[in-house]
């Protein structure tokens, strides 16, 4: 490869951004969601194979005529990836994108490199111009 | 059932010709695009999120999804929609904690995630190791089960059947990379999905469109003699804890699957890459739905009487049902029912073996040669030439595997050794060199060390390896132990490995690095770019 990984953007003070409270706060806000839904969803889908394992007749139990309770409990966990899934998608489209972008964009603006934010103008290839323009 | 005739079936040949000069086609269409190394391992980065949801879907839906678990719900019922749901579920854990990230951090393989803050050789060689695996058994598993399935429907030969396969996915990824082999995947997906939807249609309609109605016939059917079908748990899954070890090794090991995670590089940013999750979880949701109404509509119109000629695993009860629907055995539409619902199994296989062997060639290639033998010092071009190399190789070996291991190899223990595989050792390494401030190399060599070996150890001394029944120790060689799936013991002994390896050693690069990947996997700034703009 003409340049190993990562090694482009050491002019980058990595340190000063993940110190910054815009960037704070995302990692805070993007944690307060994904671990309860991570804790949940694990909670629910393994509840469910626990049943299957150890509740066979609880599970095999008629609810309306050949439908059983593991059938609706199987069904749960559809409606569980299809709510989770749209959930995230728009608080992440709402919520941590921009205050992503506002965390790269400080930075650029004011903090320590008041040059980066023209860095990334000379180079409209580079990666966080697309991320703010998008 | 003429799916057991010898002699060829032509309309299977037909409809065969027809898939594989559309994906030829493509093939031909992508070399151009698919020389320099972001063009062969990542399409450029232009995949778009919907795009790459419906070749995750192609990707992912192997031959074991549609086939299998058909025939498992056909069989036993309840217990077979049990892998459906983990295989779903599993992309919760793949977009809450990789996704976004592998995407921003990453450039072509799980071991440039690894390496990114770690001591790169090591790091390197345990993340290859752990991808060749899993890849290794998933692919050998996929290449037997296209023998046995493209024997039974076209009346081929099975080592022909093999080699064929072999070939035709050796053309997409050598001459068209990933940019072919997403397209062949995109294809796959959308027949696929059209196969299910039309099948499904057929056995509503049976049922005056009421799924309780087919619930209450499949229960009818499922009391004859002999049956084990059953609307509850425990005719197929009898041991409690290898049900629950099961359920956890689906459930983590998606998120370990290499040729999966590698299509989060081909799009061109974190935003795409979540879009796209969402998407094939949608597109995987809607199908693991169908398989009841194709297992349940199987057992209701074909009954116990089907279950001879539906095989081993009840893995030809899917095309059976579709000869049944469109009129029957000798009829024209019974005919060309099965022969498009072996067309698109052969697709299935297809798309997915492409997937595997690019994202083996690329940990050869990429990890090994380039950046560990040559320490990239090498040119592009050598890269994507040793990438070339790497699959015919490893394609070359998987078909002679297959073909000398022959038919009575056990496809779904291979299948299910990936996946504990991916959960035990991938799986952990990934996630905390993603997230853990303090992870260092000699915890992720140890967790994939521990991850692979224990997976592979316990699976061999399991009794499915000795042919003993589970929850029959006495049949098979080791009285103590009798799981047949190693997650409960070999994911918590994989996170062990990387905990206890980091926690052991000391690494001042690891911690300083994680600023910058830190930043990097939740903003995207500083991320691998698209080919060109957009």
């Amino acid at each position: 490869m003409p340049e190993p990984l990562d090694r482009t953007q050491t002019a980058i003070d990595w340190e000063a951004i993940e110190r910054s409270p815009e960037f704070q706060e995302l990692v805070h806000r993007r944690r307060s969601f994904v671990i309860p839904c991570t804790v949940f969803f694990l909670g629910w889908y393994l509840g469910f194979i626990l049943l299957t394992a150890y509740a066979a007749d609880f599970m095999g139990e008629r609810v309306y005529e050949g439908l059983t309770v593991g059938y609706c409990l199987a069904l749960t966990q559809f409606a569980m990836v299809l709510i989770l899934g749209l959930w995230y998608l728009r608080k992440a489209d709402k919520e941590f994108d921009p205050l992503a972008e506002r965390a790269i964009q400080a930075y650029a603006d004011h903090e320590h490199h008041p040059d980066v934010g023209r860095r990334f103008e000379r180079e409209p290839a580079s990666a966080p111009t697309q991320e703010v323009r998008r | 059932m003429t799916v057991f005739a010898a002699e060829i079936n032509t309309e299977a040949v037909v409809v065969f010709a027809i898939v594989l000069s559309i994906t030829l086609g493509i093939t031909y269409w992508a070399s151009k695009r698919a020389r320099s190394a972001v063009g062969f391992y990542a399409a450029g980065r232009q995949i778009t999120g919907f795009q790459n949801g419906l070749a995750i879907s192609g990707d992912y839906l192997s031959a074991a999804s549609f086939l299998g678990i058909a025939g498992l719900i056909y069989l036993y019922g309840f217990d077979g929609f049990l892998y459906s749901i983990g295989f779903l579920v599993a992309f919760l854990t793949v977009m809450f904690l990789l996704a976004e990230r592998m995407r921003n951090a990453g450039k072509f393989t799980i071991a440039d995630v690894l390496s990114f803050r770690l001591n790169e050789a090591p790091a390197r060689t345990a993340a290859a190791l752990g991808t060749l695996s899993v890849a290794a058994f998933y692919l050998i598993a996929q290449m037997v089960g296209a023998g046995v399935l493209i024997q039974a429907l076209v009346g081929i030969d099975f080592a022909l059947a093999v080699i064929l396969t072999g070939l035709f996915m050796l053309c997409y990824v050598i001459f068209g990379g990933m940019v072919a082999t997403t397209w062949v995947q995109i294809i796959k997906a959308v027949l696929l999905m059209a196969g299910i939807v039309v099948m499904s249609l057929f056995v509503l309609e049976r049922v005056g469109f009421n799924p309780i109605e087919l619930f209450n016939q499949a229960e009818t059917k499922g009391e004859a003699e002999g049956s084990t079908f059953s609307l509850a748990p425990g005719t197929f899954l009898t041991s409690h804890i290898d049900t629950v070890s099961l359920g956890l090794a689906l459930v983590l090991g998606t998120a370990g699957l290499p040729h999966i995670l590698m299509r989060f590089f081909t799009v061109p940013n974190a935003r795409a890459a979540r879009g796209s999750v969402v998407w094939a979880m949608l597109l995987i949701g809607f199908f693991y739905l169908l398989t009841t109404c194709i297992g349940f509509g199987a057992r209701a119109i074909l009954g116990q009487g089907g279950v001879e000629a539906a095989g081993k695993g009840g893995n030809l009860a899917a095309p059976n049902l579709a000869e049944e629907l469109g009129g029957g055995a000798g009829t024209f539409g019974g005919d060309v029912f099965l022969a498009v619902i072996a067309g698109v199994a052969f697709a299935t296989i297809l798309a997915v073996v492409a997937g595997l062997v690019l994202s083996a060639s690329s940990a050869v290639a990429h990890d090994v040669w380039s950046s560990i033998i040559r320490k990239h010092r090498d040119s592009e071009k050598e890269e994507v030439w040793v990438a070339k190399i790497a699959a015919l190789s490893i394609g070359a070996i998987a078909i002679l595997v297959a073909v000398l291991g022959g038919e009575a190899m056990n496809v779904s223990f291979m299948v299910g050794l990936a996946f504990a595989i991916a959960a035990s050792a991938n799986f952990p390494a990934l996630l905390l060199a993603l997230t853990w401030r303090r992870f260092n190399t000699t915890g992720a060599v140890c967790g994939v060390l521990t991850g692979v070996i224990s997976a592979l150890g316990l699976i061999v001394i399991s009794p499915i390896v000795w042919g003993g029944a589970p929850g029959a120790p006495d049949t098979g060689a080791f009285a103590w132990y009798d799981l047949n799936n190693p997650g409960i013991i070999s994911i918590p002994l994989g996170f062990a490995g990387c905990i206890l390896g980091t926690l052991l050693s000391r690494e001042r690069k690891a911690e300083r690095s994680f600023h910058e990947m830190f930043v990097r996997s939740e903003t995207g700034l500083g991320a691998e770019k698209a080919l060109s703009g957009h």
